[in-house]
């Protein structure tokens, strides 16, 4: 079940969000937002977050600088005060309070859209390399190449954060979570089945950053 | 993220998969599999697949004549090699309808051990280098007949071998087991591929799966493999180095100089009990026709820095992360589960017991025979405590059957300095 984290104080508006979430699907958990960025220290991302406090200008920024939490889709929420008073600032996904459960679907998928420059169903591409989200097809110039399920979702998660460096913890914990089994040791022997099976020229794309871990190069 | 079941059948549904094929190893090791169409596959995931288990090698009581192998969709994989149909693989787990595991299960021997290593904070790591020999098909029941003279890293023009090599890498590589080198080995048509370390489990299921690959690619050049321990009289035999290193998180527990303490207690464990695992090992009447021959293979319990004749060889590690022991006893036709199993249980004894490392290049005899190492495996309170009673017993009556028929077989050895001259 995909989690979404909302960043609020305890409050009726924020309570009515998390209904809305678990109606759509989410497992809705609420974020005290004043120093935590996660509901549990041993938290993993979110599919989404919410950001329906006051100071969400300020969460959205530490959630920028969060290794795991950057590549979360945000969605602020704001009452028709907020968006008359407040600063609204481009790039951010905004829905105005109250809402229905119809338009926060749409703007999650506005959200997820802005975030990864990808919709489900899309297809992540470089060169002739191509990894099909919806079918977890991946092929080299059309001929696929077949991953074992966790291969999968390593290449996966590199292909959709290209350019940035992440340390071999953070990919341990945001594609294995914390029921993994063999340590960070793990990532490095996934890396180098992924590159095998890539082939030389897909392999270079998966860089290793020394003493820091792996950067996807699109 | 999916399920792996659900990512399992999604595959299964896009790449038009027509069989699935079960895996799973009897307790020497023998890869066995039985295929089950896609159609059946969902079912097979939710309450896996019941086998007689009476076919079983492994000492089945009547009441187990059920077993159920249960298919682990972590290891679901498309066979490379097969291009008429498409063909997955998984590998299973082997349980008593009840759910508890079977006791001949060698693949549930080695995660229990290494669930009790991981209990203790650690994982065990290895790499391994394996040799094997590739013969034409004799005409008839033949000796076998190599295919080249080439020595060591030669480069051989119109060499199958490297044909051959480079087609199993690829093969090999396509099931998830990333190679680190290859070549010529010393004897003719003798070849070591070197597979990168990783965690024991993978590592066991790795050597099931290249052995098969290997076989499987020599199949299509029309020559045969085998990982037969010393299929030739005069030229050295083939071995299963293994390299070892103990992790806690990122850290290798090894690095030192060579050895960290930890580390040097762990081998101290190893050579230990070394002569007592020899029947898993080196579980044939013909392993030990290898261990006799001098060359690469360890005839005593030693251990050195360098020169290869010792049992075990502590590398210079160039960095801390790749401090490993090389132990250069078990040939490729041991089952890895169960060797892994137990010299990782004779290395944790080392450590809790606080063994002392003997000089380097001091140690008794390995056993000569299988016999010896039959008896003394019989009589090792280590296998008992980490593979069970059943499994140790059904060994020890495999192995006393096999030396049984050998005593009785008339060898060519005889007949070729007595036939004449008696």
């Amino acid at each position: 079940m995909s989690e979404a984290w909302i960043y609020a104080p305890a409050s009726p508006a924020a309570s009515e969000t998390a209904r809305l979430l678990a109606e759509l699907g989410f497992t809705p958990h609420r974020v005290e937002a004043n120093g935590a960025l996660r509901p549990r220290p041993d938290a993993r991302q979110p599919a989404l977050a919410v950001l329906a406090g006051d100071d969400w200008a300020d969460v959205c920024a530490r959630l920028r600088d969060d290794e795991l939490l950057c590549a979360v889709p945000c969605l602020v929420t704001i009452d028709q005060e907020g968006l008359e008073t407040g600063e609204v600032l481009d790039g951010h996904e905004l829905i105005v309070r109250p809402f229905t459960a119809a338009e926060l679907r749409a703007r999650i998928a506005r959200a997820r859209a802005t975030t990864h420059g990808i919709e489900p169903g899309d297809v992540v591409r470089t060169g002739d390399l191509e990894l099909n989200l919806a079918t977890y097809q991946v092929t080299i110039d059309g001929v696929p190449i077949d991953f074992t399920h966790m291969e999968y979702e390593l290449l996966k998660f590199l292909m959709t954060h290209p350019g940035r460096v992440f340390s071999r913890e953070a990919l341990l914990s945001a594609v294995w979570g914390y029921d993994y089994y063999g340590g960070a040791r793990t990532v490095d022997v996934h890396v180098r089945r992924v590159r095998a099976k890539l082939g030389q020229e897909h392999a270079a794309r998966i860089r290793t950053v020394r003493s820091v871990g792996y950067r996807f190069d699109a | 993220m999916t399920s792996h079941a659900d990512y399992v059948l999604r595959i299964v549904e896009e790449r038009r998969v027509r069989f699935v094929r079960l895996w799973f190893v009897d307790v020497l090791g023998i890869l066995k599999s039985i295929a089950i169409p896609a159609s059946e596959l969902e079912a097979a995931l939710e309450d896996g697949v019941s086998l007689d288990g009476s076919s079983l090698e492994g000492g089945v009581r009547g009441h187990e004549r059920d077993v159920v192998a249960h298919p682990d969709p972590t290891t679901f994989q498309l066979l490379p090699w097969r291009t008429d149909a498409v063909v997955g693989r998984m590998f299973c787990d082997l349980r008593l309808p009840d759910g508890t595991p079977f006791a001949a299960d060698s693949r549930q021997a080695l995660r229990r051990m290494l669930g009790v290593a991981a209990d203790l904070g650690y994982t065990f790591q290895v790499g391994a280098e394996i040799e094997f020999f590739l013969f034409a098909v004799p005409e008839g029941d033949g000796p076998p007949v190599p295919l080249d003279d080439g020595a060591y890293y030669d480069l051989t023009p119109l060499d199958v071998g490297s044909s051959f090599r480079r087609r199993t890498i690829e093969h090999v590589e396509g099931m998830s087991i990333p190679v680190k080198a290859s070549h010529h080995e010393v004897a003719p048509s003798q070849h070591e591929i070197d597979l990168h370390h990783t965690d024991a489990l993978s590592m066991a299921d790795a050597v099931t799966t290249f052995r098969l690959t290997v076989k499987e690619v020599a199949g299509e050049l029309g020559v045969y493999a085998t990982f037969m321990p010393k299929p030739l009289e005069d030229v050295p035999g083939s071995g299963m180095h293994l390299h070892l290193s103990l992790f806690r998180g990122d850290e290798n527990l090894f690095a030192g100089d060579p050895l960290s303490e930890l580390g040097q207690a762990f081998l101290a464990g190893v050579l230990a009990h070394a002569g007592e695992l020899c029947a898993v090992t080196n579980q044939w009447v013909n392993s030990y026709k290898r261990l006799v021959s001098g060359d690469e293979a360890p005839e005593h319990v030693t251990w050195a820095r360098h020169g290869r004749a010792a049992l075990a060889r502590v590398p210079v590690a160039r960095r801390p992360e790749a401090a490993r022991v090389e132990l250069r006893q078990p040939d490729p036709s041991c089952n890895p589960y169960l060797t892994f199993a137990l010299v990782l249980a004779a290395g944790l004894r080392g450590i809790e017991r606080g063994y002392n490392l003997p000089p380097e290049g001091e140690g008794p005899p390995l056993p000569e025979s299988l016999r010896e190492a039959t008896d003394r495996f019989d009589a090792s309170e280590l296998a008992r405590e980490t593979l069970g009673d059943r499994m140790c017993d059904w060994i020890v009556a495999n192995k006393r059957r096999e030396w049984g028929d050998y005593r009785r077989a008339v060898t060519e050895f005889e007949r070729r300095r007595l036939l004449r001259l008696l």
